[in-house]
């Protein structure tokens, strides 16, 4: 577990620097055991600073989510760094972004934070929904200790834990400029069980199982915004001339939106899981994401967001690619 | 008005005869409880805290015809909502009732809307007081609600135990009661007490607050303030905080033309946390950031409205603080509005 302070003394050197403009990292939200994005401007910001488990959020989606107003004439555009705390979940998808040359590696800082795993906030909420004022969670070996109105209650890691650190094959961050505790060696990895079960369903059974679940949706897109891959400038979901998707929801609608979501995803889908996690209504998304990644595996080998060097899957051709698929 | 009661037995009995309306009630769509329209009383979930999406979609579709067309006619055939028949909308919370009476103010203001204003009148409203706060994020009573708030709504319903109260508020909601007059029976005469001390309970329980006085007259002063900056750092711009609250009710209007050329001119929901919410034909945004689309949502339900409609568009649901995907939080905005 990466010491508070040490954390905070890093973020501290590396905010003073005169080549970064911002850090981003995470502080204790407002209720429960919430924690959230943190964005410090400045060397006074670093108080609140934390990594545990509670910090969920991917913060590499931050560095395409930024907006960049016109440059008023007479002024310099701001390029300095921006710092980034990531885990190693989240590490892939700033090295996807780099593979897809979203923006050169020297824009931003890295700091990479060893991760054993960290909770599913809706199975935390649902253990304890009465937990208002701020709880703090901690993993201590196979335990995390949730400490909250002064006591204190040790739960099994299974039980909490967010499902993709069951499978997790990158703990240690795959970039970084530093690194911010010990590299923690695989300790999982990912059999595709459940897609394969999947797989197993027929084709009506399937149908009916996504018509329930995209029947749900209300197209809020928190799924798209909060995507660290979903970053082209002019979204498709998003023009009106010509509009190539409807606003209007129905189940035609939201089943062409996120098939289309997962088809753009194939092969740059690096499993962070964060539109499952903010999905209001919770629409399985990783499910698609999943069957997409394991088909791309078993059918050329590569897993998106590993390799800077890798060139993006789907806009390479190799003599040795496999053709048997192809009608 | 004397206080019936409905055996939790024959609550089955009822929803099938409210069945031969539109009936909408809460109900699972795997664990997510959803408001929908049923037709078997054993859909209905009435042991819920409270729905993910708010029922306003039954007032406010979020995908409505206004009318239908084919290019190159003038000819028109407008939705006739009529033909939706009365609707019975079956166990919501009492601070969605009063949220669909604020956002009753804006589709009657300079304009009867007919389609919102002819589903209103044909809509019946019948609440389930929150013998529990649903959430530790429940501040309805900062904003003149409670969980056994009654504005809004025809008739309230009490979880008893064994039975619910009965209170039927206005004449729809006697239509109602005579309705189902041989699934109720008098309720017992100490119950009026019973439900105000367990009303009073329930409001000791609201565990969050803000003190709203002056902070409608504030916030034009703050229109600078770094505040939106900080406070809209983390904002992935996604549509969850506006979709989900009960007193959004912004839209866009688009037409939808088939290749056929028949086609529908519909409203759909919007939302000012969009980016093309406010893109101009020009390209220009006059709200170019996330900063401005957050300043704009917390002004637009605790300036504006209020300037306009004399309430805050806000009812303390919690909705939009439980499931933001970044936590940013309401009451925590408002707290850095009244410090500013």
């Amino acid at each position: 577990m990466v010491d508070v302070n040490k954390l905070r003394e890093k973020a501290r050197e590396v905010i003073s620097r005169e080549d970064v403009r911002e850090l981003i990292g995470y502080r204790p939200g407002t209720y429960g055991f919430r924690a959230r994005p943190a964005f410090v401007m400045g060397p006074d910001d670093t108080g609140e600073l934390i990594f545990t488990p509670a910090c969920v959020n991917n913060l590499a989606s931050y560095i395409v989510l930024e907006e960049k107003l016109p440059v008023k004439r007479g002024e310099e555009p701001d390029l300095r760094k921006v710092a980034v705390m990531v885990k190693g979940c989240d590490s892939r998808a700033l090295v996807q972004q780099m593979e897809e040359k979203a923006y050169d590696r020297d824009r931003i800082l890295v700091l990479g934070i060893p991760c054993r795993g960290v909770v599913d906030m809706a199975k935390v909420q649902a253990k304890y929904p009465d937990v208002l004022e701020m709880g703090e969670i901690a993993l201590e070996g196979d335990k995390f200790v949730l400490s909250f109105n002064g006591t204190k209650e040790e739960v099994p890691r299974e039980e909490l834990v967010a499902d993709k650190c069951l499978r997790c094959r990158y703990p240690t961050p795959l970039v970084y400029d530093e690194l911010l505790d010990e590299e923690v060696e695989r300790f999982a990895d990912d059999d595709f069980a459940d897609v394969a079960e999947l797989e197993k369903r027929a084709a009506d059974d399937k149908w009916a199982y996504w018509e329930e679940k995209f029947s749900r949706c209300i197209r809020c897109y928190s799924c798209r915004n909060v995507c660290p891959m979903c970053y082209c400038e002019d979204c498709v979901l998003d023009r009106l001339q010509p509009q190539w998707m409807r606003r209007s929801v129905d189940i035609s609608e939201n089943t062409a939106y996120h098939i289309s979501r997962a088809y753009h995803l194939a092969g740059r889908c690096i499993q962070c899981g964060e539109c499952q996690r903010v999905c209001p209504v919770d629409i399985p998304l990783m499910e698609l994401n999943r069957k997409f990644y394991k088909d791309v595996e078993d059918l050329y080998d590569y897993e998106p967001g590993t390799n800077v060097e890798n060139p993006p899957l789907l806009s390479t051709f190799k003599v040795e690619d496999k053709e048997d698929f192809i009608m | 008005m004397a206080l019936k009661k409905l055996s939790k037995e024959k609550v089955g009995e009822a929803l099938a005869e409210l069945s031969k309306f539109r009936l909408i009630a809460p109900a699972k769509s795997d664990d997510v409880v959803v408001f929908k329209q049923i037709s078997d009383p054993a859909e209905a979930y009435l042991e819920y805290g409270n729905s993910t999406v708010p029922p306003k979609k039954f007032a406010f579709p979020q995908t409505e015809t206004l009318f239908r067309f084919v290019t190159g006619s003038p000819d028109l055939t407008a939705k006739n909502v009529e033909e939706e028949g009365t609707t019975v909308i079956f166990g919501l919370r009492p601070c969605d009732a009063r949220a669909m009476a604020i956002v009753d103010k804006l589709f009657s203001w300079d304009f009867d809307d007919p389609y919102y204003l002819k589903r209103r009148e044909l809509t019946t409203l019948v609440g389930m007081a929150c013998v529990e706060p649903p959430s530790v994020n429940c501040f309805c009573t900062s904003l003149g609600g409670s969980p056994f708030g009654t504005e809004g709504l025809d008739l309230l319903l009490t979880d008893m135990g064994d039975y619910y109260l009965v209170e039927a508020l206005t004449d729809k909601g006697e239509k109602l009661e005579e309705t189902l007059s041989s699934q109720l029976e008098d309720a017992p005469a100490d119950d009026e007490k019973k439900a105000k001390d367990m009303a009073a309970a329930s409001e000791g329980k609201i565990r969050r607050s803000i003190n709203t006085e002056g902070i409608p007259e504030k916030l034009p002063d703050l229109w600078e303030n770094g505040l939106w900056k900080k406070v809209s750092a983390a904002c992935l711009g996604c549509g969850i905080c506006t979709f989900l609250c009960p007193t959004c009710h912004c839209f866009d209007i688009q037409d939808e033309v088939e290749e056929s050329g028949e086609g529908r001119r519909c409203r759909m929901w919007d939302s000012c946390m969009f980016e093309e919410y406010t893109v101009h034909a020009s390209g220009h945004n006059p709200r170019p950031t996330r900063k401005e689309r957050t300043r704009n949502r917390i002004n637009h339900k605790y300036s504006y409205y209020p300037a306009h409609f004399d309430v805050i568009a806000c009812v303390g649901c919690g909705r939009c603080i439980n499931l933001c995907p970044v936590n940013i939080d309401i009451l925590e905005i408002l707290d850095q509005v009244v410090d500013a």
